[in-house]
């Protein structure tokens, strides 16, 4: 098993939110599947494989979860990035973010985003949220051609 | 002839409009006075030359009977004229030529008729010409004091205008002033003709004087506005409209300036204008807090948001590893933290949407009330199963409204409703229109629950006013603010009546359109 590989491809700069997901997606035995990212720039690499990421094989994510605040490149340049990129734009992005705001959601939708998912506050209902994320987007739904296999 | 002689001398008809022919000729003398005259002369003159004779003063009666015909003909015309020739012919031949007292004429005194006939013809002549000029003179004299009287009469009614009127030459000299200028510029008659009306008046014109002349000239009127000072110092705005006079050879020869005081209209469409840039000042600095409000609440809802979840993620993770480590009051802490997280939450979540609805775009549509709140019964539906709640729905209009945000406030006062009457084994809830003013739509949500003291009534519709106790009842207080915002922004009306442990009724009146 590679480092560098992974079905689902998380951007996301708070390490709790990260901690608490990847428990949540544990449960289903789908931690190992997940490379995590801090930033946009980092996400964008990984896609690219380049910087930290060269030499990675070049298959895609199956699934992007994106959060929409982050440092450096925001949420919503990686999705215009992934969206705007022939190779790039048949990966499923899912935004993952704490915002409400119709103008988020808007401006995502308008992006071509895949789906559109707001944090729940309470821990269970976060969970179940991640949980049925993963299973939808890396296990039942069929990934474009060119994406990472299951292991 | 005749008949002007018939006239008085010196009976003036001002103002009458008389025809000029018939007017009288002054220094002429009645029909009987004429021939008063005549005798009277020549008797005079035949006195004199008697006297005369009798002192041995010989060849002054011809002049003298002269002078009597002259005086004859001019001051009695023609009539007593040939009387007076008449006689003076007799009395002179009768006491003056031989043979004396006869009327014989001899051969050799015939030219000194002739001379004197053909004199006091020439006299005639000389005075009937004189007369016709002088009848000429008083018709003309007549005609320009029946003009003059007319002239008079259109200045005065000028006067009584209260307009501001002056006529002023090519040269700026002021020929005119009428009363309005007077009241307008403190300025009387007499003060203001012959000035120049830009130096009197101070005059400060919008565009040059010299485009002003042009426009006017090639038009023969000018419209706009100018500034004036007044004989008290103060400055008056007003709206002037000259007009240019031309003579028969279509020379301009003066300008009718005509102005009207604009100096109030003036200074309130100032106050307009300062209070519109004013109004225009709020509206950016409004413009400026609003934005403010709205990244604060994006910031509320993006920043608070993650940290109460990693409260609530950890807490619960700390529940689900301790289970079996911690005693029961260190459970009980650890579900307090859950609970108060997540009550958290739902204050955020509620803030959030009603600061939504202030600043949301309505977007209307007719809606109806109907199908509303069966969707809203529809959602809560499973909240009160195994509950015992006696629904009563009255026949709902329709409304043009926005409807996500008229469902919020009825799922808001059903919610509450249902919520309220949770003690009671048999709930009531009645949803139906209700009387109200005619241009008005008003439906009530009535329900049997814990009800409330009006006293706190001024209460109920805060944000974040409850007037009960969360152990009893659970929520934010932010539900009927909710409501009485979306009524509001529709121009609607909500209020409550309410019976402490005897029921709630909640109205809200929409304006029918």
């Amino acid at each position: 098993m590679s480092a560098t590989l992974g079905r689902i491809l998380m951007v996301e700069d708070d390490p709790r939110d990260t901690e608490l997901t990847l428990t949540a997606l544990e449960e289903y035995k789908l931690g190992n599947e997940v490379i995590v990212t801090r930033d946009g720039e980092e996400a964008l690499d990984y896609l690219y494989c380049r910087g930290a990421f060269q030499g990675r094989t070049t298959d895609n994510p199956a699934v992007l979860l994106l959060d929409l605040k982050l440092p450096k490149v925001d949420g919503l340049e990686v999705l215009q990035q992934i969206k705007s990129d022939e190779r790039l734009k048949m990966i499923p992005v899912v935004v993952l973010t704490s915002s409400r705001e119709e103008r988020d959601m808007v401006a995502s939708y308008k992006l071509g985003v895949n789906a559109y998912v707001v944090k729940p506050v309470d821990f269970y209902e976060f969970v179940n949220a991640i949980k049925e994320l993963g299973i939808f987007w890396a296990i039942i739904n069929e990934p474009p051609p060119g994406s990472i296999q299951r292991r | 002839m005749g008949e002007q002689r018939q006239r008085i001398e010196g009976q003036q008809t001002i103002g009458g409009v008389a025809d000029a022919a018939a007017c009288p000729v002054p220094y002429s003398l009645s029909k009987s006075r004429g021939y008063s005259l005549a005798f009277a002369s020549v008797a005079v003159a035949l006195g004199t030359a008697l006297l005369l004779a009798a002192q041995n003063f010989r060849g002054v009666e011809f002049p003298l009977f002269l002078m009597a015909n002259a005086l004859t003909v001019w001051y009695a015309g023609f009539g007593p004229a040939i009387v007076a020739l008449a006689l003076s012919g007799l009395a002179f031949n009768y006491f003056f030529t031989q043979p004396f007292h006869t009327l014989y004429i001899t051969r050799e005194d015939l030219p000194y008729y002739v001379v004197f006939l053909l004199f006091a013809l020439l006299l005639t002549w000389f005075s009937t010409v004189r007369r016709r000029i002088e009848r000429d003179l008083v018709a003309s004299r007549d005609a320009l004091q029946k003009e003059v009287v007319v002239r008079t009469q259109q200045a005065d009614l000028l006067n009584l205008t209260h307009d501001t009127i002056f006529v002023r030459g090519m040269d700026d000299l002021i020929t005119y002033w009428n009363r309005g200028a007077q009241e307008l510029y403190g300025l009387r008659a007499d003060q203001a003709v012959g000035k120049r009306a830009h130096e009197l008046l101070r005059t400060r014109f919008s565009i040059s004087l010299d485009d002003i002349q042009k426009e006017l000239l090639l038009t023969g009127r000018w419209e706009g506005e100018l500034e004036h000072i007044k004989a008290d110092g103060s400055s008056v705005v007003v709206a002037s409209r000259w007009s240019l006079q031309r003579d028969e050879q279509d020379i301009p020869v003066a300008i009718l300036e005509t102005n009207n005081d604009i100096t109030q209209r003036k200074r309130s469409e100032e106050e307009i204008r300062e209070l519109n840039r004013e109004l225009g000042k709020r509206t950016v600095e409004l413009e400026a807090i609003n934005k403010e409000l709205e990244s604060f609440a994006y910031s509320t809802s993006h920043d608070l948001r993650a940290p109460l979840r990693h409260v609530a993620g950890y807490a619960e993770l700390l529940q689900k590893n301790t289970v079996s480590v911690l005693d029961d009051k260190s459970k009980k802490y650890v579900l307090m933290i859950l609970e108060s997280a997540k009550r958290m939450g739902n204050l955020i979540d509620d803030l959030l949407a009603f600061s939504r609805i202030g600043r949301a775009e309505s977007r209307k549509s007719m809606v109806s009330l109907n199908e509303l709140v069966r969707e809203v019964r529809g959602g809560i539906a499973e909240e009160i199963a195994g509950r015992n709640v006696a629904w009563t729905i009255g026949d709902l209009p329709e409304f043009y409204g926005d409807r996500s945000m008229l469902k919020l406030a009825m799922l808001n006062l059903i919610s509450n409703a249902i919520k309220f009457t949770r003690t009671r084994t048999h709930a009531e809830i009645k949803i139906g229109r209700a009387e109200g003013p005619p241009d008005s739509i008003v439906i009530l949500v009535k329900d049997n629950g814990v009800g409330f003291d009006m006293k706190y009534l001024n209460k109920l519709f805060g944000v974040f006013q409850r007037l009960h106790r969360s152990e009893e009842f659970e929520g934010t207080g932010i539900g009927l603010a909710t409501v009485q915002r979306v009524i509001h922004r529709h121009g609607g009306q909500v209020w409550a009546e309410a019976v402490v442990d005897g029921g709630a009724t909640f109205f809200i009146a929409l304006p029918s359109v």
